[in-house]
């Protein structure tokens, strides 16, 4: 099993109490970014796209600390930029874990086996290394040579002092389906806990029809990598979000599933779009025009199926539906039979 | 980490970089103030009183009753916020930073222009202490 039983317990007691409240809109993930600044450049990367003064702001641990009260999410993933290199994340962190909630710390892992001795090990917090592919396929990905090796190493030594880690990885269309199912086996023989994967955002105007195909492109690429997954793949998400990858579930987006707080404020109205930022997290909630988003409703939204946008409203179908419990149970149990 | 690909055609020529717009009308203020938020770059904002503010502008607030930009000072570590009525001219000063920098010109590029870009990109991440 990928996910620890007390996470999963910990996120549906969350989920139950939201829906008991009737709260329609809830966070499940904090996305945390507490500086853009990154010690790769990535062709494209839109996150790191500023001038140098921008680049060099950063949250303080009080920031952090109080964002994640505020918004109430179980989960905050960690992402940049590259975490690594503010120089308080190691307390950011410990604060967070003190607040008894599940961290991913997102890195690209050239600073990890330098900076491990900083954290200790708890089921609370996860090293998620942004992995996109074999060493090839990485290194292309992340425009420099040997950083999968430095990556591969960070992991081991990781896993060696009795962190969890697990990988995340973004594929974009031109992914060689049979190279990523590869990938999935190097991973789990590395000894990872769980993969995350997610299809890659991005935006180009175009007439309805190609925004259709663009989608079913990447409903076929998740279901030549998904169909038939090998035992020992684990996979650190719902398994109702890979079923929608797959084109096998219609989901709505969920912004609100996983808002972002950087160096900005409360991005509205989600992780890749930005259309403004809130002081609060309750600003955010009240004034975002949540109705005007989504791959039906908006030009920016009509390729997306990121997991930011998407992984809550698995969440949701699973404890919503008796057809999404079921498919969530079954595939927890045995994860072959999808 | 890369979970976008700025997919914009690479052309710099598209970019408003050294661009300076000077509204007669609100709306074209209100124009003009959206393409400095979309802006990833430093942009120079003349007040009215002939004050001039550099800075980016990372957040417009359009409602209310007084509309105001929020902009982070090149050489100072607060936020200004600036009302959209004491705004006379914003010029497009800084380096674009997002123009060109897609996945399709990065592939576009020779190799030796990838190379010493990679090495420039480390060099400047080791000094900062970052590698």
């Amino acid at each position: 099993m990928a996910v620890p039983v007390s996470q999963m317990l910990t996120v549906t007691k969350y989920v139950l109490m939201q829906r008991l409240k009737g709260v329609a809109r809830y966070p499940l993930v904090l996305m945390l970014e507490p500086l853009f600044r990154c010690n790769l450049a990535c062709a494209g990367c839109g996150k790191i796209q500023y001038p140098d003064h921008v680049l060099d702001k950063r949250l303080t641990p009080e920031q952090c600390w109080a964002a994640a009260e505020e918004c109430g999410a179980p989960i905050v993933s960690i992402p940049g930029g590259e975490p690594l290199i503010h120089p308080e994340i190691a307390k950011i962190v410990e604060g967070l874990v003190a607040q008894q909630r599940y961290v991913y710390l997102c890195t690209n892992a050239i600073l990890l086996e330098r900076k491990l001795d900083e954290y200790k090990p708890s089921k609370f917090l996860t090293f998620s290394i942004h992995m996109d592919g074999l060493r090839d396929e990485h290194d292309l990905a992340v425009c420099r040579d040997g950083v999968y090796d430095v990556a591969v190493k960070a992991i081991k030594a990781a896993l060696k002092r009795g962190h969890r880690v697990t990988t995340n990885t973004t594929l974009f269309d031109d992914a060689n389906p049979e190279r990523v199912r590869k990938f999935f086996d190097e991973m789990m023989a590395l000894g990872v806990e769980g993969m995350m994967i997610s299809p890659g955002y991005s935006y180009q105007k175009a007439p309805d029809q190609q925004h259709f195909l663009k989608r079913a492109r990447t409903r076929e690429l998740f279901t030549r990598i998904l169909s038939k997954p090998k035992a020992g793949w684990q996979f650190n998400q719902s398994p109702l979000f890979l079923d929608f990858l797959m084109g096998r579930r219609e989901y709505h987006c969920t912004p609100w599933g996983n808002p972002t707080y950087n160096v900005f404020g409360w991005q509205k109205p989600c992780y890749l779009l930005q259309e403004g930022y809130a002081k609060t997290f309750r600003e955010l909630m009240e004034t975002t025009a949540w109705d005007e988003y989504g791959s039906t409703k908006n030009e920016k939204c009509a390729d997306c199926m990121v997991h930011c946008g998407y992984e809550a409203s698995a969440v949701q179908d699973t404890f919503g539906t008796v057809s999404g419990f079921s498919r969530t149970v079954k595939l927890t149990l045995l994860p072959t039979s999808r | 980490m890369t979970d976008t690909k700025n997919h914009s055609d690479g052309d710099r020529s598209g970019s408003l970089e050294g661009r300076r717009f000077l509204p007669a009308s609100p709306s074209e203020l209100v124009e003009a103030i959206e393409l400095a938020f979309d802006y990833r770059g430093d942009v120079t904002i003349e007040l009215t009183s002939g004050e001039r503010l550099e800075g980016y502008v990372f957040n417009r607030n359009t409602g209310g009753p007084a509309p105001a930009v929020e902009l982070f000072p090149t050489v100072d570590p607060g936020v200004r916020h600036i009302l959209y009525s004491d705004i006379r001219s914003i010029a497009f000063t800084g380096e674009d930073t997002a123009t060109g920098r897609s996945w399709e010109a990065w592939v576009a590029k020779k190799d030796s222009e990838r190379r010493a870009e990679i090495e420039r990109i480390a060099a400047d991440a080791k000094a900062r202490g970052h590698l």
